[in-house]
């Protein structure tokens, strides 16, 4: 029986920075089928961030190739990249907001791809924009917020609204770089919950890097663990016991539960 | 003497083709001459100092002996050298300091007195021999290893990868008090003498501050009884281009010549910050390029004061025209706006910017959603300053001819009646002040 053809192809990615020298990322490979829910695992430092910033090239990838549904990203011109960033949702650790603007204006950013500039420059959206805008925020419960500044809202609104806002692109995969790692533990499980919700709903394949594992084992249907920028595991979360939790995580680590 | 077996056999050429070790020899060289250079401004002051006293303070008779022999020159050279080499190797200097790096013992805790003083004897005994101890071994000279001690980066360098990691740093070495380490009251010298040298220099005089207080006396009574004759009715004598003005004619002029220079160049300023941003534009060469000549600009016509922009164009358009003026204000106005606002946008938190980037948005779709909302509120502030500085500015310009309330203050001021003077400075004084508190509460209003 042929396997399903992956969704997201990455081979042999490599990422140096120039400056000191430092590699991020060394020959990772590794295939996301559509509609897994990936979780990147790792320590600080490990190039999770790296990773997933090089899938929408935010970061320029070294050497190595990404292909989402057969398309080479790394060899796109700027236009046609930008095309294809429409495609890939990301939500940010820090939310990356702008906070002095409505959480409206802050949902319709993600549809600017999809948006002529000049028409943007005036800051028209169409209307079905609009709507699409507010039944995201219904989605995410934050529909009597809209025109709040974002900076009123506490953390966990902040980051529903940036999920809101991946959504406005109707995105095929979602990069989230560590949604929850600037919340508290019950915030975090129900923003989790949004990613499972997008991701089992919708169909939208979920590619999220996580600090603690107990997340990652409870949401994840699939780990990727990277040391060094590195894989050193890939596979199921039931797979990751005690002796593997020390390969990625050190000798000294102790696991820590997150309810 | 135990020395790492991967730098101890290496030559000067194979040192050099490690970027780290031509780091480590560049700060080494830099530093050096810093320090040296320090000492080479001591012995400036103190000859300005032996200068300037001899002739004040020594006796008629000892008058006309002061000259330098002519062996002076190469014994300052010699002296200032030595001193500097003396203080590389008594602590941390301002050169190593300044340049990142310091002196590591080899083996043990801490440099004791007897190697710093055996480095400074091997440093003439090595370094003059055409650096042959450079040439052996670049990061482990001969005068360094036979001292036992290594110069090598700072924790903070080392962080940054530039540094050599063959030997211990200065970490765990609780940080001294600031005055008491050798860069720290170096400074304080350097900055006390700087002070001494520039108050001579400057011929700064505190006795005619009090000696001829009386004139200005004269001239500080007529203006506080100012005289406000020609506020409401034109002055017949004073024309200026065929025509004749009042106090307050010229007032409302100025106040309209500020504000289009003020709306003009915040307009071309504007567009231009965000070219003059680092993190917009210095993603690749093109945009280097444009960043570079933008800054270029914004630096250039900065530089050059409104006084002079005033006087080209007073020639220009014609002497007393407030256009003249406008055109002056407005270039200062945006190359002044440019650089604040450039800055501003470079402070700007990158977040939203990457959040744009990543929804597919373009150049200026990124710009207009991502980084003028960040920046809005501050661009406010400096624009409403920027009128208040225009306000004033625009009254010194006029002594070039660049027309505005100004002209009164100069004609005035050259006809010797100060009380008229003194009416025309208490308008300016009321427009600012006036301009100051309706600039804070627009700038409370707009900037939330």
């Amino acid at each position: 029986m042929a396997t399903a053809p992956e969704h997201l192809e990455i081979e042999r990615l490599t990422k140096v920075y120039e400056r000191g020298q430092v590699v991020a990322l060394k020959d990772l490979s590794f295939g996301v089928k559509k509609g897994e829910f990936l979780v990147v695992i790792g320590l600080s430092g490990s190039g999770k961030s790296t990773l997933l910033r090089c899938i929408n090239r935010l970061i320029e990838p070294t050497s190595g190739s990404i292909r989402l549904d057969g398309v080479e990203v790394t060899r796109l011109p700027a236009a046609r990249m930008r095309r294809a960033r429409r495609g890939m949702g990301m939500v940010f650790q820090h939310f990356n907001l702008v906070k002095r603007s409505t959480v409206m204006t802050n949902v319709l950013t993600g549809r600017l791809g999809y948006t002529p500039t000049w028409r943007s420059m005036a800051g028209w959206f169409s209307k079905s924009d609009r709507e699409m805008a507010m039944r995201n925020l219904e989605r995410v419960g934050l529909v009597e917020k809209a025109y709040v500044r974002a900076d009123e809202l506490s953390g966990g609104q902040q980051q529903r609204v940036g999920i809101a806002r991946a959504l406005m692109q109707q995105p095929q995969l979602l990069l989230v770089d560590e949604p929850v790692s600037a919340l508290d533990p019950a915030t975090s499980n129900s923003i989790m919950q949004y990613f499972e919700q997008v991701n089992r709903e919708d169909g939208v394949t979920v590619l999220t890097s996580l600090h603690f594992l107990s997340l990652a084992r409870r949401f994840g249907t699939r780990i990727l663990a990277l040391k060094d920028g590195e894989a050193v595991f890939d596979g199921l979360p039931t797979q990751i016991d005690n002796v593997r939790f020390k390969e990625i995580y050190g000798e000294d680590a102790e696991e820590v539960e997150v309810r | 003497m135990p020395i790492d077996a991967r730098t101890a056999g290496s030559t000067v050429l194979a040192g050099l083709a490690r970027p780290a070790v031509r780091g480590l020899l560049k700060r080494r060289v830099l530093s050096f001459f810093l320090d040296w250079a320090i000492w080479g401004y001591v012995a400036f002051a103190v000859m300005y100092f032996l200068n300037h006293y001899w002739y004040t303070w020594i006796p008629g008779h000892w008058y006309d002996t002061l000259t330098l022999p002519a062996w002076g020159w190469p014994v300052t050279v010699l002296a200032t050298l030595e001193l500097a080499i003396v203080c590389r190797n008594s602590g941390w200097s301002l050169g190593m300091r300044a340049f990142g790096l310091r002196l590591v013992p080899m083996h043990g805790d801490r440099i004791t007195l007897p190697r710093r003083v055996a480095r400074v004897v091997l440093w003439h005994a090595s370094v003059p021999l055409a650096f042959m101890g450079f040439w052996f071994s670049p990061e482990h000279p001969w005068h360094d290893r036979f001292a036992g001690v290594a110069l090598r980066p700072t924790r903070r360098l080392r962080g940054a990868g530039a540094g050599l990691d063959d030997l211990p740093d200065d970490e765990g070495r609780p940080e001294k008090r600031v005055l008491l380490t050798q860069w720290g009251w170096m400074s304080l010298f350097l900055l006390v003498l700087t002070f001494w040298l520039g108050w001579l220099i400057t011929e700064a005089n505190l006795s005619a501050l009090a000696s001829r207080a009386s004139k200005a006396g004269d001239l500080f009574r007529q203006i506080a009884r100012p005289d406000f004759r020609y506020f409401l009715h034109e002055d017949p004598i004073f024309v200026l281009r065929r025509g004749t003005y009042s106090i307050l004619d010229l007032m409302v002029l100025t106040l309209y010549m500020t504000l289009l220079s003020t709306v003009l160049g915040t307009a071309v300023a504007f567009p231009l910050s965000f070219l003059g941003a680092r993190n917009i534009m210095g993603f690749n060469a093109v945009g280097l390029l444009i960043y570079t000549l933008v800054r270029g600009f914004f630096n250039v016509f900065r530089a050059i004061e409104t006084l002079l922009w005033a006087t080209v164009f007073a020639v220009w358009v014609g002497w007393g025209s407030p256009f003249a003026g406008i055109l002056a204000l407005t270039i200062h106005t945006v190359a002044a706006l440019g650089k604040l606002f450039s800055e501003q946008v470079e402070g700007i938190d990158a977040g939203p910017v990457e959040a744009a980037r990543a929804s597919g948005a373009s150049f200026l779709q990124v710009i207009r959603y991502a980084v003028i909302p960040q920046v809005m509120p501050a661009f406010w502030a400096f624009t409403l300053y920027r009128w208040d500085i225009n306000v004033r500015m625009s009254t010194v310009i006029a002594l070039v001819g660049a027309g505005g309330v100004g002209t009164l203050l100069f004609y005035y001021k050259n006809e010797g009646q100060w009380s008229i003077v003194g009416a025309v400075v208490i308008a300016i004084i009321a427009v600012v002040w006036i301009m100051d508190y309706l600039s804070g509460w627009l700038r409370e209003r707009i900037i939330r």
